[in-house]
């Protein structure tokens, strides 16, 4: 049996890992394939699009907790800012309608604003201090948002966020105006939810090149360098404050970007989505993922984001009791990650999860030294 | 002064640990619910006799202890100890996790409503004091915490665990060769911060009538502020970061903003003086002998006192001379905040005659947080540090 | 002979201790200086001073004739002065060429976007930081090659890792290398291959300046000697000279002696 399993497991290790990465990609852009043929209802479409955007989430949280090593309880913050961004200056709220090119970047860079001003004071402090620093800035975040209802209509969010136009309202209504035939007119606004799914599947794969690129990379060494020993990377020449900056600007542009985009599929934003708890979910994501590791992460993202929803399809439990459940999961889930298997599902080749392991000689000195230090104090008295 | 009982507890075992314990709030949390559905379950009410009454206080008063160290245990065994000696962001995930499911086993237990304990004359009996009408559990409450802090400073310092738990804080590999069951001194340290929080579960109902299942979370990020207020790891700390951030938070709710625009610019006269006076003057004690020339002191001076245009000079122009070079970015770096107060004093003074609203008393703590924390992390009484390089 | 590294009175002092006491000496170029003295007397904590971790209180550091005292750690590290730690700090779950890359950081210019990307010129540069790796690397011959490279370096046996902690930080091509007790738990065959190393190193051209316990390999490698005791300069010159001042015999073996005494 012990022999079968591991015909079985060296059998799975031999396939190269970019076969196993192409038949992930090539099943996630066919999921939608099943939909047009009947196999599955459109809500697994929404749910499947809620699963991407929240793995564009953690990759985004990923570079500054996976790559950096700094936890972010506040992440959260950073979508928001994208997903208010997006409301506001395309809603009826200012009757401004801003097209979508426009809005991506403007939302990312706000959400890098923010990260800046938060990272530019903070970064120095120690990792669990900056911790609690970003969680206190995405509740002040969240309870200004619901404290200022002229600027963002306070708890009750924004509504009728205008529809996705790839090419911005002027230039589409001028095209559908020029007589293109209904179905090419039709793709010229995403609002369905496979044409949704399309656009943030072709986002995630696409930050998912772009951040593997930048991993072996100078950049993502040096952030790997901070994470692992920031004393011995400033003094291999690493500029400890500008490379944190770096990876904190980053991440809050993914954030902002993928807040736009939730802004855009959701119609309806309010505080409500921006809860610490959405905080503490990216980061079980991430958690669950394995640290560092790009597949890992947005596996995590889909598992935690899909697998809750099978799960209540298929109990058909009451939405309030279900609820108590999925954090009761995921509360366990992290401990059980951190505790047994802190490399997470999916590791980053080479993480071992141990930062200090015990040497025998390196012990040995350390006897010596305390050794030495009580002879010395001996020799003090006499 | 509810604060000060939860911020002993954090201060405990961040002292000795060096981590933050996230779950504190709910170890709280679990004080109060377990000690309101013991008076339930007794049905305790004014109409008992006293010895009665104080009898199922006293009973109650054994749950909020007992229930939190039991679980204050299992957490440290199940959540905590195995990832001794791991990096800091690791047992501080876990203990979020922990804070996860204890709140909603808390609901999944005693549902999601909060829970109220039966109305007592002696948790709303009030005294005159001064001409002023103060409830006497107000009075206990703080009592109860200056005797405990008392007796955890006595604890501390002068007993045989206090002294180990010390020594655990200080180096956990050589207290251990020291013949310290560190293992041992950890589960004690859980123990007293759990015991406290359970109290201070139990005070908080009494005095409030009702507790939520997600009170731990705001409570426990209240009291890990006014730790860190304090200093962390430091006992009187605590107890003066809760006072502090108590009254803050009193008196911060009612306060115009024209009052706060005064402190900001309060603060940018500060900046202003470390910029132009204090930090220049602490920069020219590292001038060597041989280079102390009055030009060479000028032009450092003119770096920190002129910084927008003489520190950009500085650092686009002459990047061989280190000490002109740091003078100068950290001078831009002083600027650059002292235009942030300014900036901030200013709008303030704009929107003058506004009042801060009560739904802004959650921020208040929170900013407070994030300022000491930025400005100042070793808290007011100081922590005590010991990083090896 | 070119000075590189000039110490003038530098001080440095924790709370009351002075740890290292109006310190002053230099280093000329291509030269192996070692740095003696019993534990506690300030040798660690003149490295740091050195290498930007502490700020001196007073006096300066030259490098070529130009101040770095103040400068932060990454500065010094531009500035051509790289080091290896006594109690070995190492990337432990970065691979072990990733480790030299990283020592490379100083030397390399790719941004974030470029990165992203994966434009020409970061291929080209990325391609150029690698062969030199190798030829680092392969300085320790059959110690980190083929899949030893992609290993993490948390996994290498003890001396193996104080040998990649010299490959790092000889991976910026410093124009002044410090290393703190190189050969410190290696047995003596190690040591003795280490021994030959360094002097190579010093033969291609390097200028070295090290803190060693070990007589014997102060003895093999150094051109000078600089003796510490509480902070202070109490002898320097050739081990021979060193070895044999009084005031050297007295710190290391004096307390013994007063010891008996009493």
């Amino acid at each position: 049996m012990a022999a079968f399993t591991q015909t079985v497991r060296s059998a799975f290790t031999k396939v190269p890992r970019w076969v196993y990465l192409t038949a992930a990609w090539v099943l996630a852009a066919l999921f939608p394939v099943l939909n047009a043929l009947d196999l599955v209802q459109t809500a697994w479409i929404r749910v499947g699009v809620l699963s991407l955007l929240f793995a564009l989430l953690a990759l985004g949280l990923n570079i500054i907790m996976g790559e950096t090593g700094l936890l972010n309880l506040g992440y959260i913050a950073f979508f928001a800012f994208g997903a208010y961004t997006t409301a506001l200056l395309s809603s009826p709220k200012f009757d401004l309608h801003w097209p979508f090119a426009a809005l991506i970047v403007v939302s990312a860079l706000v959400a890098m604003l923010g990260g800046f001003l938060i990272g530019l004071p903070t970064l120095r402090l120690r990792g669990d201090y900056l911790a609690i620093v970003t969680l206190a800035f995405g509740e002040i975040v969240r309870l200004t948002i619901v404290n200022v209802p002229t600027l963002t209509n306070g708890p009750n969010g924004i509504t009728g966020i205008d529809f996705l136009k790839p090419l911005g309202p002027g230039v589409t209504a001028r095209l559908q105006s020029a007589g293109l035939p209904q179905a090419v007119s039709n793709l010229l606004t995403i609002d369905k939810p496979t044409e949704y799914y399309y656009l943030v599947l072709v986002c995630v794969a696409l930050g998912a090149l772009l951040l593997s690129n930048l991993k072996n990379s100078r950049v993502g060494r040096a952030w790997n360098a901070l994470r692992e020993d920031e004393l011995a990377a400033v003094s291999s020449g690493i500029t400890a404050s500008r490379m944190k900056l770096l990876s904190v600007l980053l991440s809050s542009a993914i954030a902002g970007f993928a807040g736009s985009l939730y802004a855009y599929y959701s119609n309806v934003i309010s505080p409500e989505s921006f809860i610490f708890m959405q905080s503490v979910i990216v980061v079980c994501m991430v958690v669950l993922g394995g640290m560092g590791s790009i597949p890992g992460v947005i596996l995590g993202a889909i598992v935690l984001q899909a697998l809750p929803q099978v799960i209540r399809e298929s109990a058909g439990a009451a939405r309030s009791e279900f609820e108590v459940y999925r954090m009761l999961v995921f509360g366990v889930i992290i401990v059980a990650m951190v505790v047994l298997r802190p490399e997470g599902l999916l590791p980053d080749k080479l993480w071992r999860g141990q930062a200090h392991e015990a040497d025998p000689r390196e012990l040995e000195r350390t006897r010596q030294t305390l050794f030495d230090l009580e002879e010395g104090e001996q020799d003090l008295e006499a | 002064m509810i604060y000060a009982l939860i911020a002993l507890g954090y201060t405990m075992v961040y002292g000795v640990l060096k981590f933050i314990n996230f779950a504190h709030g709910e170890i709280f949390t679990i004080g109060g619910y377990v000690s309101a559905f013991t008076l339930l379950a007794l049905g305790v009410s004014d109409s008992m006799s006293f010895a009665t009454l104080a009898g199922c206080l006293l009973l109650a008063l054994l749950g909020a202890v007992a229930a939190p160290v039991i679980v204050g245990l299992v957490v440290e065994r199940v959540a905590y100890r195995p990832l001794r000696g791991r990096s800091r962001i690791m047992p501080l995930l876990s203990a979020i996790g922990v804070s996860i499911v204890l709140q909603q086993l808390i609901i999944l237990i005693f549902g999601p409503t909060p829970i109220t304990m039966p109305t007592l004359k002696i948790a709303s009996a009030a005294v005159s004091l001064f001409g002023v009408r103060v409830r006497v559990l107000a009075l206990a409450i703080i009592v109860i915490s200056a005797l405990l802090m008392v007796a955890l400073s006595y604890l501390v310092r002068s007993t045989r665990i206090g002294k180990a738990m010390r020594a655990t804080s200080q180096d956990m590999e050589a207290a251990e060769m020291m013949g310290i069951e560190t293992d041992k001194t950890i589960v004690f340290t859980f123990i007293v911060g759990s015991a406290l929080a359970g109290i201070g579960g139990l005070l908080v109902l009494m005095y409030y009538g009702s507790l939520k299942f997600d009170a731990g979370f705001l409570y426990g990020l209240k009291a890990f502020t006014a730790a860190v207020l304090g200093g962390i790891g430091n006992i009187p700390g605590a107890v003066l970061g809760a006072l502090v951030l108590g009254m803050t938070e009193t008196y911060g709710v009612s306060m115009d903003l024209g009052l706060i625009a005064w402190l900001v610019v309060a603060g940018l006269v500060a900046g202003l003086y470390v910029q132009m006076v204090r930090v220049p003057r602490h920069r020219l004690l590292h001038i060597a002998n041989d280079r102390r020339t009055p030009d060479y002191e000028r032009r450092i001076m003119n770096v920190y006192r002129l910084a927008p245009y003489h520190a950009v000079k500085t650092l686009l122009g002459e990047r061989t001379d280190a000490l002109l070079s740091v003078s100068a970015s950290h001078a831009v770096r002083l600027t650059v905040g002292n235009i942030f107060l300014a900036a901030t004093a200013a709008i303030f003074f704009i929107n003058g005659s506004a009042r801060i609203d009560t739904r802004w008393q959650p921020v208040i703590a929170f900013v407070v947080l994030m300022v000491i924390l930025m400005f100042r992390p070793s808290g007011i009484l100081g922590e005590h540090i010991t990083e090896k390089v | 002979m070119e000075t590189i590294l000039n110490l003038d009175g530098v001080s440095m002092s924790f709370g009351g201790l002075k740890a290292v006491d109006d310190l002053t000496f230099d280093v000329t170029r291509n030269e192996i200086v070692s740095i003696i003295g019993p534990n506690g007397s300030g040798k660690t904590t003149t490295f740091n001073v050195i290498s930007g971790l502490y700020e001196p209180d007073s006096g300066d550091i030259l490098l070529k004739g130009e101040s770095v005292a103040g400068l932060r750690p990454d500065q010094v590290h531009d500035k051509g002065i790289a080091r290896t730690f006594q109690s070995l700090r190492l990337f432990s779950n970065m691979s072990v060429l990733d480790n030299v890359l990283v020592g490379m950081h100083s030397n390399s210019k790719s941004g974030l976007v470029a990165s992203m990307l994966r434009l020409p010129s970061v291929r080209r540069e990325e391609a150029a930081m690698r062969a030199r790796a190798q030829e680092i690397l392969s300085m320790f011959p059959g110690r980190f090659s083929g899949p030893r490279q992609s290993q993490a370096a948390g996994s290498l046996s003890y001396a193996n890792r104080r040998r990649l902690e010299i490959a790092r930080a000889l991976a910026s091509d410093p124009v002044l290398l410090l290393l703190d007790e190189p050969v410190a738990g290696m047995n003596p065959m190690e040591s003795h291959e280490l021994m030959e190393q360094i002097c190579d190193l010093r033969d291609a051209g390097y200028t070295i300046l090290m803190i060693e316990h070990d007589m014997h390999v102060v003895e093999g490698v150094s051109d000078r000697v600089i003796a510490m005791d509480h902070g202070v300069k109490i002898a320097e010159g050739t081990y021979e000279q060193v070895a044999n001042d009084p005031l050297v015999v007295e710190a290391y073996l004096g307390k013994r002696s007063a010891h008996t005494a009493s």
